[in-house]
Order: structure tokens, then C-alpha cells, then sequence
């Protein structure tokens, strides 16, 4: 398999040459366009219960898409998440990554997709009562709504609740206040997510939350 | 802070060689190999900007294969020029470089403020598209920033909110509030993120005075003061965006952004500009809202009513407007449920 | 016509320089700027063609535009045009031949090219996407802006393009509004419900990023509107 990330970080958009034999799974509704020899198949990924908490705690859809190419020459699919932005490939080793709801866009087969309880603070936060963990082997791509940015931390930093994108397994979270009581609910910020620990953490510098309240005010 | 360089290509190539080079540069910096002809034939040119040493150190050595060399430049050159004082700074040192070289510059366009910057060390990152300021105050040093706009900040900051700008903030439709980061205990980063989708200006006031348009303030330091204006009636009801204009004035930093990408103009006599276009203007330019050709224009033009400038000065852009956006959402708001 | 396109890729704007004499058609809306001695006057089709009424049918049929047509006064004029939505754009060359284009691509074209509202090829589809599509025929330049990046594919064969990717096509390429796979079932499951299929030898441009997606991903966060 053959991939490439194309379109800079506002438009990114991933370009995978299948060869004979191979598959890549992906988010529903992902495909842009593809060589029409592709075979497609809708699978619940995990089984029934699995895909279903996924659906609803996790924030991801019910079906994922599997594209094989069951042909004897190599074949292209191209594939983009709903939003703009910027999309990260990860080379999984045998570790594993973090995922906030939304953000993953596709995987290699040999990468498994797990939920794991997040907590009640991530659903305070907005975040969903589960979280999306991707380990094994192999190559994932993920994104978010605006650029990414990986930030290496090394103790603690505030992140704004709706710009995580990824973390790593080292990386704890804690739910806070942005300030006191009246600058939290008029400043605008509400919950802010306190990250420790030693390692990455990535974030988006736009939010689909922080675009439609652009926007809102604007509306009649 | 790392040093950062632009690089700059020189190569002594033929044209039969620069097409066969072509398509090697095309695929190291991710452009179409008609861009990277047209970027070779223009050598020697920038063909990235603000990168470290070590980059350029890959950069240089994938290059050297095609018969290229590159040499550095210091990037606070070009960094000093986009945090000029005088007026508002434009983003992009060199503009034609930009263009020419498309996805290569775009994607690696950090500014990062020169050493000697007066102000608060900064960075803007994400750039043009979506646009991330990182700001370091300084220890006991505060920031002003427009409500919720912050993304990031470490644990030493302390957040406070305050009113802004009187009651006439309340018929803009913003917040009509505005948070203080105070940095406590030493230096401390916070990181902007502003709703629009879009570039970020930045300029060093010292005591001149720079027009924004209403929604596009970012963040300033503690001495500039930021005031809501009113726009008068016909040129306010006309134009677009809102009654109101943002006049900022004071010493220090201030950083604006934009919907789109930013487009410098120079004005000397008459330039029109669509009321939903406009980013920020220099005092001293006139301007008066017209219709924007004949009664028919007027309706089925979609253009509605522009902005005629007048004199000499500076206009800055944006390449997206507004309106066009409220109407293209439309369809997709739920619909409110009756009773 | 000179054209030149700033701040490629993402929120791309087409900068044209206009000699003496020179008329650009652009779709209403685009301009964002332009030099003083710009005269500007609007149609519903072709400049000195068409009627008002006739094109008022067409938009109330979701399948009209009007069209700005900028002529400098004495002198050069400089014009600067844009879109609704962040994205690229490409300039494309007609030399006496016709290319589809999705509606919501056009941005503008040199005076002598041929805008043709009245194609009704996908007429049949019932795609729940509100496109109309137009055909440019004719010699000269012509600019077209995407949702997102644009990218062409070569079609020897068959490929298949989301319905809402498609920025312009050849004419030469023949097509149908299918499934994506073998399976209707897997299609719909998998969230991709209907596709376009084409045929033959030519090249489609397709844009990274679907619009409608996008709206969607905004809607909940979006106030309500009333009814």
C-alpha cells in the first residue's frame, strides 16, 4: 500500500494506491472518488455491541467501509474527512494513540479500533463517555477541523475543550474551570482540559464549535 | 528561540535540464510540475520561508541531486518587515514569492517575531488557512484577548474577564466581553484560535491609529486600547459587516485576523472594495459606500453596495466574505420548532 | 485577460488584469475588489443575449445565475474576484472545445467563451445535492474554484467520483449515477449512497472536499432558523 497525504493542512485529502490483495478501512462516507473496480463493504467494526457504543458513546458512526482490491492491478481510492483541515498519518508500532471523537479518518487492516472509557469528565467536557483508542500495527490517518499542531509536554498545559485531537497513552486529563465562576461563563471558555504527563499531544487551532459562533451572532 | 532562514535556490541548469528537475522539485515539495518549472525558471527565488536549520539542512542535500544549491538567509529579516511599525503589517515579506511557489510557502509560512521585537515574543503558526497565535507573555505581563478565542495556555496563567468597549458592543452582536491573561510567576504562553477560518495580521502600534473591521480583533498588549466605533448611518447600514468599526490605538502589540487569505492594496486615487471584503485600513483614507453600478446591478449583481476608497494609503482584504457564508449555511440550521 | 491566483490552495482569489477594451464574465457575487474605472453591468445570460424573465424561471428552478461582466473604462482595470466557500482554484484553457461544469464551480471567463446554462444531462438524477450544471464552449481562459484542493483524474476506463467532488469534466466522458462497489446495500451502509460512474477517455476534476459534508458537520452548532 502506497499512500500519500495531499492538499496541505487546510485541505488535506489521502491518496492510497491499493495493490492486489490489500484493503484499508475507513470512516463512512469518507471516499472522494476511487477506481470503479474498488469493492466497498459496509462492516460493523468490532461486532454489534462494539460498533453500537462506539455509534453512541463514542461519537463515531455504526459503519465503517472497507475497500478491497480484489482486482490483478494496483487502484487508487481517495478519501477526505467531512471538514477541512489538516489530516496526520501515524506509524503504529505495537503502541497506541488516543483518538477524540470525529477524528479518525482511516486505518490499515492490521490496526485495531477500540473504545475505552473516558470518564465523567470527558463527557462533561463535551467529549463523549468513551474515547477512541487505536493500537497494533500499521498506519492510521486522523484529523480535525482546522491545522494541527503537536505540542510535546512535559509536566502540564490547558487546552481549550474542543481543540484536542490526539494524545498519547502516557498523557492523563483533567476537566477545570478556565477561571472563576464569572469569567468562565462570560469569558467564553467554560471547561478547559488540563493535560499531565510526558508526551504528545496534538490540537486543532480551528473548532467547528468555535466557527458556528463566529457565525451565530451573525444570523438573524 | 531557534534560528530561522529562508532558503533561497540558485542552480545554473538549461531548460531541457530545469524540466527534468521539474519533476524531482514537484515531488520533494508536493506541487504540480508545471508549478515547479515555473519556480525553477524564476531561480534564484525564496522557495521557503521561516524554516530551522535543520530543514533546510534536508532541503539542501535532496536538492544538491538535482543540481541545485540553496543559500540561507536569516529569517529576522524578513520576520522584522512583517512587524514594522509603520502601519499594519503584512503578513507575507515577499509576496511574490508566495504566489510562485504555491503549496511549498503556504504550508511553511510560520512568522515568528525577530528577536529585537518590541513587543511580546510571538508566533503565528497554521498559516494562511487557519491561523494559531502563540503568544509569550512575559512574567507579570498581561494579554488581551478576544472572548472565547483562547485554545492553549500553560498552568501559570491566570484568566480574568472584563467588560469591553461600553454598551455599543451589545448592538454588534460580539461578546461584550473581553479576557485578561495575566502571566504569574514568570512567563507563561497562551494560544489564540479565533473562530473564522482564515490568515493573521499583526502590527506594532506606537501611538498611530489602525481602522479594523468589527469582528476582526484578536488580541492586543495591556496598552493599546480598543474602541468600538460608530460608523454613521448611511456608511454604517450599508456596509456589510456591521455598524461599527474597531479604531485601535496605543503602543504595543495587535493582531487581527481575517476570513480567507489577506490581500495587501496600496491606494492612490480610487479603489473599490466589496463592504464584506474589507480587513483593516490606514487613517487618512476616505471612503464612501456606493451602489455598485446601475439599479439592475444594484439587485441581481450580488454585489450589492461597495466601498469606494479614496486617496493614499493601505487597504488589506480578505478573499472571503461573510455573507456569502450566512447564506450558504441556510439550508443547513435546524429548523426552530413552533410554539 | 491576465490572470493570476493568490494564496493557492486554501482561500485562493483570482487577481485579473483587464486590458483596454477587455470584458470578464464572472459569476454574480465573486468580486471582492477592483480598480476605480471598473464599469460593471449584470445579465441573466450571455451579454446581449437572453431576457430578465426567462432567467427569473430558471432561478426559481435552482438552476440560474447571474453574471457580472467588468469592462475597464479608458485604461487597464484591475479586478479581484473570490468565493463563497475556502478553496482552490485552476485556470483552464478552451480552445474550440466544451467542458461541464458544476454551477457552483464557475468563477469567471474571458468575453468569448460560451456560457450555456441549459444542460441537462444529470437531469435525471435525483441526487438530494442541488446542482445545475453548466456548459462552456468556445475559445479563451477560463477560471474554475473548488471546495477544497482540486485534483484531475485521468479516466481510461471507469472511475467513480462522489457526486458531490466533481468540479468539471470533458464532454468526451460518458457517465451514470450508480453505487459505489457491487452492493446498492453496502453503498447506503457505508455512507456513500449514490456515485457517479464515468466512462471513456478524458479527465474529471474533483475537488478534495464535499460542501455538504461540511454544512452537516455544522448544522447542530448552527441557530435556528425559523421554519
Amino acid at each position: 500500500m502506497q499512500a500519500e497525504i495531499k492538499g496541505g493542512s487546510a485541505f488535506s485529502y489521502v491518496e492510497i494506491d491499493l495493490e492486489p490483495g490489500e484493503s484499508v478501512i475507513t470512516e463512512s462516507d469518507a471516499m472522494s472518488s476511487m477506481d470503479a473496480r474498488l469493492e466497498l463493504k459496509a462492516i460493523l467494526n468490532g461486532g454489534f455491541w462494539r460498533a453500537l457504543l462506539r455509534k453512541f458513546l463514542g461519537g463515531e458512526t455504526f459503519f465503517v467501509s472497507r475497500f478491497s482490491n480484489q482486482t490483478d492491478s494496483k487502484a487508487r481510492l481517495t478519501i477526505v474527512q467531512p471538514t477541512p483541515g489538516e489530516v496526520k498519518c501515524e506509524e503504529l508500532n505495537g503502541g497506541s494513540l488516543f483518538l477524540q471523537p470525529g477524528a479518525f479518518l482511516a486505518c490499515e487492516e492490521t490496526v485495531s479500533l477500540g473504545l475505552q472509557w473516558a470518564g465523567l469528565v470527558s463527557w462533561i467536557a463535551g467529549e463523549g463517555l468513551f474515547r477512541l483508542v487505536v493500537s497494533g500495527q500499521g498506519k492510521v490517518w486522523y484529523g480535525a477541523y482546522g491545522a494541527l499542531l503537536t505540542r510535546e509536554i512535559d509536566g502540564e498545559f490547558i487546552v481549550d475543550s474542543g481543540h484536542l485531537v490526539a494524545y498519547d497513552p502516557t498523557i492523563k486529563l483533567r476537566l477545570q474551570l478556565a477561571a472563576g465562576l464569572f469569567s468562565s461563563f462570560f469569558g467564553g471558555e467554560g471547561l478547559v482540559t488540563r493535560v499531565q504527563g510526558k508526551g504528545r499531544v496534538v490540537i486543532q487551532t480551528r473548532s467547528i464549535g468555535g466557527l458556528t459562533s463566529w457565525v451565530n451572532p451573525k444570523l438573524y | 528561540m531557534t534560528a530561522l532562514f529562508n532558503i533561497r535556490m540558485h542552480h545554473s541548469l538549461d531548460a531541457a535540464q530545469i524540466s527534468e528537475a521539474a519533476v524531482h522539485f514537484a515531488k520533494l515539495f508536493k506541487i504540480e510540475p508545471e508549478k515547479a518549472e515555473q519556480l525553477l525558471h524564476k531561480a534564484p527565488v525564496v522557495i521557503r520561508k521561516g524554516a530551522s536549520e535543520e530543514m533546510a539542512g534536508k532541503i539542501g542535500t535532496a536538492l544538491q541531486k538535482l543540481g541545485i544549491t540553496i543559500s540561507l538567509e536569516p529569517v529576522a529579516d524578513a520576520a522584522a518587515t512583517a512587524a514594522a511599525p509603520a502601519p499594519v503589517a503584512a503578513p507575507e515579506a515577499t509576496p511574490e514569492a508566495e504566489q510562485s511557489a504555491g503549496h511549498a510557502v503556504n504550508d511553511g509560512g510560520t512568522v515568528v517575531s525577530p528577536p529585537d521585537h518590541p513587543g511580546y515574543p510571538f508566533r503565528i503558526e497554521g498559516r494562511p488557512d487557519f491561523s494559531f497565535l502563540t503568544v509569550m507573555v512575559p512574567g507579570e505581563q498581561m494579554l488581551k484577548v478576544e472572548a472565547s478565542a483562547m485554545a492553549t495556555m500553560d498552568t501559570n496563567v491566570e484568566m480574568k474577564t472584563k467588560m469591553r468597549g461600553g454598551l455599543s458592543r451589545l448592538l454588534t452582536g460580539e461578546s461584550i466581553f473581553i479576557n485578561e491573561f495575566h502571566a504569574r510567576g514568570g512567563a507563561g504562553e497562551v494560544g489564540v484560535a479565533p473562530g473564522a477560518p482564515g490568515d493573521m495580521g499583526h502590527v506594532y502600534l506606537d501611538g498611530n491609529v489602525i481602522y479594523l473591521q468589527n469582528s476582526a480583533f484578536v488580541a492586543c498588549g495591556p496598552k493599546v486600547e480598543i474602541e468600538t466605533k460608530w460608523q454613521g448611518l448611511t456608511k454604517g447600514f450599508f456596509s456589510g459587516e456591521s455598524l461599527f468599526l474597531i479604531r485601535a490605538v496605543g503602543q504595543g502589540d495587535l493582531w487581527f485576523n481575517t476570513y480567507g487569505a489577506m490581500i495587501e492594496i496600496d491606494v492612490d486615487g480610487e479603489y473599490v472594495v466589496d463592504t464584506g471584503n474589507i480587513v483593516a485600513f490606514t487613517e487618512g483614507l476616505e471612503y464612501k459606500v456606493s451602489k455598485v453600478g446601475g439599479y439592475k446591478s444594484l439587485f441581481f449583481s450580488g454585489e450589492g453596495f461597495v466601498c469606494r476608497f479614496s486617496g493614499k494609503g493601505k487597504v488589506w482584504i480578505q478573499t472571503r466574505g461573510v455573507q456569502a457564508l450566512l447564506t450558504w449555511v441556510h439550508p443547513f440550521r435546524p429548523v426552530k420548532k413552533r410554539g | 485577460m491576465d490572470i493570476t491566483l493568490l494564496h493557492r490552495p486554501g482561500n485562493t482569489a483570482a487577481r485579473l488584469t483587464l486590458a483596454a477594451g477587455e470584458t470578464c464574465t464572472a459569476e454574480a457575487g465573486a468580486m471582492i475588489a477592483m480598480s476605480g474605472n471598473m464599469d460593471i453591468e449584470t445579465t441573466t445570460h450571455q451579454k446581449g443575449k437572453g431576457g430578465l424573465l426567462k432567467a427569473m424561471k430558471r432561478m426559481l428552478g435552482g438552476e440560474s445565475l447571474f453574471l457580472n461582466h467588468f469592462t475597464p473604462k479608458d485604461g487597464e482595470g484591475d479586478l479581484i474576484l473570490g468565493t463563497t466557500l475556502a478553496g482552490d482554484m485552476m485556470t483552464f484553457n478552451l480552445d474550440n472545445e466544451s467542458l461541464i461544469v458544476q454551477g457552483g464551480s464557475f468563477l469567471c471567463c474571458e468575453h468569448g467563451i460560451d456560457v450555456d446554462m441549459g444542460w441537462q444531462g444529470f437531469k435525471s438524477i435525483v441526487s438530494g445535492e442541488s446542482i445545475f450544471w453548466l456548459n462552456l464552449k468556445g475559445k479563451g481562459q477560463v477560471v474554475l474554484s473548488s471546495f477544497g484542493a482540486i485534483y484531475p483524474v485521468e479516466v481510461d476506463g471507469e472511475y467513480i467520483v462522489d457526486t458531490g467532488h466533481i468540479v468539471a469534466f470533458n464532454e468526451t466522458l460518458d457517465f451514470t449515477i450508480t453505487k459505489a462497489g457491487s452492493s446498492w446495500l453496502h453503498s447506503f451502509l457505508g455512507g456513500e449512497g449514490l456515485v457517479c460512474k464515468f466512462r471513456g477517455k478524458g479527465t474529471v476534476w474533483c475537488q478534495s472536499h464535499n460542501p455538504v459534508s461540511f454544512g452537516w458537520a455544522l448544522s447542530s452548532g448552527l441557530k435556528a432558523r425559523k421554519a
